[in-house]
């Protein structure tokens, strides 16, 4: 019994790490309708970049995570206004071919400038573990709980009572009647974007503490975000936050009782399954709405 | 019809080019292949593992060469299996060496070695460790580093031979668990584990594959921390070994010993990731590092400072002291043949008999009839205060091995 409880403790910590990349992952998707294959490697870029705040500044990487966003929120603007805007009205494929080219061009620039060796930041308070009530919980970890409450209850006030906000639900839900009420569709997008890469940027400071970094740790976060994205419904910000909660119990749990290396099997069955079955996803709004 | 025309004209030209290999290498000069991955993913182990045989040949120029002629080499540069084949085609049939040494990696090697032993010249292999290498009934291909076996079997042993006595416990009263990362390498080591554990009559309690990319090995820590497991044996690479230290300390798990395949226990990137008072203690079977009693390994000493005169560092890994060790071995056993022909230096390979503790590596060198070296053992290190250290067998130690992992 102690066990099953330590192992949904450490699933519901596991999932807010997912929960904060999928928000950002959920955004980009739900408001530009872009599937960003460089989301990993926007993570990776975060990382490297908190790395080198604390190498060269002694900067812990909570504090760095203020830097870290607001360059993951240029980076993401700059991504959308030079390379998706231009091909915004082209096939959807195309926009595909473009992330995809760009996570190719991101690891392999990391490579470039930092080899395949990897990187850590100096151990901190938040690779220690604190005991409540007999079950360890990592420090790090609940911070990343905390911040991914936060992060949607900020969003959810943002979205709700702020022009900016409902100019975004509005591009979201109808491009052209935006457009046509007046609100500049193209620079929502390129908000809307970097809104998403900042997400990442601050995953990117709560994760180095717990992972050092290499040119390809993208590819460890970023199947598992997709996956909670298309869980959550796609658009659905909230979807994306408790579809990611489901997919850090199974992955503790399935680890657990059924085998290590079987809890990708598992939860990419569930995948499957919620694609046949509520194809919009476990929290989408219906048919069409995908 | 004309592809075909030509294709048997270059046949031809292959066929009558090869006598000239010989006279060409008469005249004051032997020409060798230098197969290894120079650029890519795998170049910095590649390019340490180069370093290796290039000391070896300056050294034997120094002393005269092979029979009076200098070494003279031709880098191929291995970046995959394709590239390694269409290298190792070049160095034969363009540049006509008389062998190729190489190659670090075992997918490079399985791919590059087809080719020299369809055109009849010796391969050399150094470092790469996946035991096909030398089972696939190849005539001119030897290898004079251990195999993926040979750690497993190491492995295995150490905990009869060194753990259990340090602990005081019999060695079937001790839980073993295996872990390992789920491609090939870990497939590999760890098949090899559980025969060798089933036949010492261990008594293994879990195995639990995981991936390699996993972002939690919490489920795997709890599993071993549940069925009690006391001694760890895992098969990982970098990033894996560091998220597990980090999470077995978290999770509070204290085995009495955790002992890795090289891959990511050696490096000193994985000790500073997870910090040297968490790596204290942890065991490593890996090809001979520096750390090792130079009276079990004779020429050690003298190998590190020839490495930093030349290069200005200290080496980066063990791969160049194997290289060095296994290019001079080959050097001795060619001299010996008096000829590069392939036939007459596998009858030359067959006979050295080196013995166990006369090489710079520590290993002896005796090859079996598929050519591979059966003196090779790699040796049991631990990570003692950031440095790996030499702690089995006793000639080679420079240690004492501790018990117990980390500061917990």
């Amino acid at each position: 019994m102690d066990v099953l409880i330590q192992l949904v403790l450490n699933g519901i910590l596991l999932g807010s790490m997912y929960a904060i990349i999928s928000v950002g992952l959920t955004l980009i998707f739900g408001i530009v309708r872009v599937v960003n294959f460089a989301h990993g490697e926007f993570l990776m870029v975060g990382m490297y970049a908190a790395y080198l705040l604390a190498a060269k500044f002694g900067l812990h990487p909570y504090a760095s995570a203020i830097p870290v966003v607001l360059l993951l929120f240029a980076l993401g603007a700059l991504v959308q206004r030079f390379l998706i805007q231009p091909l915004l009205s082209a096939d959807e494929h195309i926009q595909i071919f473009a992330t995809v080219g760009l996570s190719t061009a991101l690891v392999n620039l990391a490579l470039l400038l930092f080899g395949a060796d990897l990187y850590s930041v100096p151990p901190s308070a938040a690779q220690g573990s604190v005991q409540v009530a007999g079950f360890t919980l990592v420090k790090g970890q609940i911070v990343m709980f905390v911040c991914a409450l936060a992060l949607v209850a900020g969003l959810h006030l943002f979205m709700q009572s702020t022009a900016l906000g409902r100019a975004i639900r509005a591009t979201a839900q109808n491009r052209n009647a935006a457009l046509l009420m007046g609100v500049k569709v193209d620079k929502i997008y390129v908000i809307a974007f970097g809104m998403g890469a900042a997400c990442v940027g601050l995953a990117s400071a709560l994760v180095m503490p717990l992972y050092p970094v290499t040119p390809t740790i993208g590819t460890y976060f970023v199947l598992t975000a997709f996956v909670v994205v298309v869980l959550g419904g796609m658009r659905s910000m909230y979807g994306a936050f408790f579809g990611a909660m489901i997919i850090g119990l199974v992955d503790s749990l399935s680890g657990y009782y059924i085998a290590p290396d079987l809890k990708e099997v598992v939860y990419f069955a569930l995948f499957l399954l919620i694609l046949i079955f509520k194809p919009t996803g476990l929290f989408g709004l219906g048919r069409g709405t995908e | 019809m004309k592809s075909f025309a030509r294709a048997a004209f270059a046949a031809a030209l292959l066929v009558a080019a090869s006598p000239f290999a010989g006279p060409a290498a008469a005249q004051g000069t032997i020409k060798f292949g230098a197969l290894y991955p120079f650029s890519g993913g795998l170049a910095l182990l590649g390019d340490e593992s180069f370093r290796g045989f290039e000391l070896a040949v300056e050294e034997r120029n120094a002393a005269g060469g092979i029979d009076g002629k200098k070494i003279e080499f031709i880098k191929g540069d291995a970046v995959d299996p394709n590239q390694a084949v269409g290298e190792a085609r070049r160095l034969t049939s363009v540049d006509k060496v008389s062998a190729i040494f190489g190659t670090y990696s075992s997918s490079l090697s399985l791919a590059a070695t087809q080719v020299t032993e369809l055109a009849g010249i010796p391969y050399f292999e150094l470092g790469a460790v996946s035991d096909p290498i030398t089972e696939r009934g190849f005539k001119y291909v030897y290898r004079t580093n251990a195999t993926a076996r040979d750690f497993a079997n190491r492995m295995v042993d150490s905990v009869i031979e060194a753990i259990a006595p340090a602990l005081g416990i019999k060695p079937a009263d001790l839980k073993v668990g295996i872990i390992h990362e789920d491609s090939l390498y870990g497939q590999t080591v760890s098949g090899y584990q559980k025969t060798r554990a089933k036949e010492m009559g261990l008594n293994v309690v879990e195995t639990l594959p995981y991936s390699a990319k996993s972002v939690d090995l919490t489920p795997v820590i709890l599993r071993l921390k549940s069925a009690g497991v006391d001694v760890v044996l895992q098969t990982s690479y970098q990033n894996d070994t560091v998220l597990f230290f980090r999470q077995m300390k978290d999770q509070g798990y204290k085995p009495k010993a955790v002992m890795g395949a090289g891959g990511g226990y050696s490096t000193r990137d994985t000790m500073m990731a997870v910090g040297a008072e968490n790596m204290e203690g942890a065991l490593d079977v890996d090809f001979t590092q520096y750390n090792t009693n130079p009276k079990a390994a004779p020429g050690i000493t003298e190998f590190v400072a020839k490495y930093k005169a030349k290069y200005g560092i200290d080496p980066r890994s063990g791969h160049s002291l194997a290289n060095y060790m296994g290019a001079k071995v080959f050097f001795d056993a060619i001299a010996a043949a008096k000829s590069t022909d392939a036939d007459k230096v596998r009858a030359a390979v067959m006979k050295v008999d080196i013995p166990v503790g006369e090489t710079a590596t520590g290993w002896g060198a005796k090859f079996s009839e598929q050519g591979q070296n059966t003196r090779a053992k790699p040796f049991l290190m631990q990570w003692q205060g950031g440095n790996l250290v030499t702690v089995f067998p006793e000639t080679a130690a420079v240690a004492k091995m501790k018990v117990g992992v980390g500061s917990n």
